[in-house]
């Protein structure tokens, strides 16, 4: 998928490649040329187009497709329980923080990803492997979940941590610096005892689930 | 000793008959695979990454097995067909 959310030249050539092979298939299938012979070494050459080099051809575009789709907003909200936050980040609205950075033009539809991704060497598979354990909590524990349940209890495993944030907004810029409030809070930040994300810095970044237990636990108190 | 009876029933198959098996897998994963880049939502990519993927790989192995029993094939007629010579 494109920015746009349209389908990019990568899943033209998937379909294309996979139409052509579903060509080379069919035929082989109702015209049922012969194995062996000279026609034969022609019918084997066909059936490599058909099922390798075109499926294969169609099968790794589909895979850079899909894995780039596995960042984007709408593939996080395909599951309802993500459904509110997915809306929030789409509500022009909403001066939540991930809805704030969703109207970030240069990754806004990939807002999820791009705040929740792990950094570092291997960011990329460690996020893909933590993304492979929430299908399998959906499945065994969220998938019948009513909604309001959901943002009630469901929460980030571990807190977002602040280098997350800080791989985009330094904390050593003169302009980050000459806010008082991070110059005071500097040592906290970087160790992450002070989260950016606190209601008494910038704010949750999804505070309509910050009216479930949090509230209660408050209550409890 | 499974794997050793999966192959020799492989082996008994004709080689037309391997080979139309894996168009029809191969059929039935194309659009497992495809379905994703239209809907990109989890289920579809899932299934794609594994189900479809997993089809796809099938249908490549039965055609290569095919292959593989042809070029055997032509082989042993080629040795044999030595031996009649040397005869």
């Amino acid at each position: 998928m494109s920015a746009e959310g349209g389908i990019d030249w990568i899943g033209w050539l998937s379909a294309a490649s996979a139409v052509a092979a579903a060509g080379v298939l069919g035929m082989h299938l109702v015209r049922r040329p012969p194995l062996s012979g000279e026609r034969g070494r022609n019918t084997k050459l066909w059936l490599l187009l058909g099922l390798g080099v075109f499926p294969i051809t169609s099968a790794g575009t589909a895979n850079v497709a899909g894995f780039a789709a596995t960042q984007s907003r709408t593939f996080c909200g395909s599951c309802h329980v993500m459904e509110p936050h997915a809306e929030d980040s789409n509500d022009p609205r909403s001066q939540s923080l991930a809805a704030i950075h969703a109207r970030n033009t240069s990754f806004g539809k990939d807002n999820c990803y791009a705040c929740h991704k792990d950094y570092g060497m291997y960011g990329y598979v460690l996020t893909k492997a933590g993304g492979m354990r929430h299908v399998y909590l959906y499945l065994t524990e969220y998938h019948d979940m009513p909604l309001e349940e959901s943002k009630h209890d469901i929460r980030i495993l571990r807190p977002l941590p602040n280098a997350n944030c800080m791989a985009c907004h330094t904390t050593t810029a003169p302009r980050w610096l000459s806010i008082g409030d991070h110059a005071s809070s500097l040592e906290a930040v970087r160790s992450g005892t002070v989260s950016c994300a606190s209601a008494g810095c910038h704010g949750y970044a999804h505070p309509m689930t910050k009216l479930g237990k949090e509230l209660d636990a408050g209550a409890a108190h | 000793m499974k794997i050793a009876e999966a192959w020799a029933r492989v082996k008994a198959v004709r080689t037309e008959t391997l080979v139309r098996a894996a168009c029809v897998l191969g059929l039935v994963a194309l659009p497992f695979m495809v379905t994703s880049v239209f809907v990109p939502t989890v289920w579809p990519v899932l299934v794609a990454l594994s189900f479809g993927q997993a089809l796809g790989t099938l249908s490549f192995a039965l055609y290569l097995v095919a292959i593989a029993r042809d070029l055997q094939l032509a082989r042993r007629l080629r040795s044999r067909d030595a031996k009649d010579d040397a005869r």
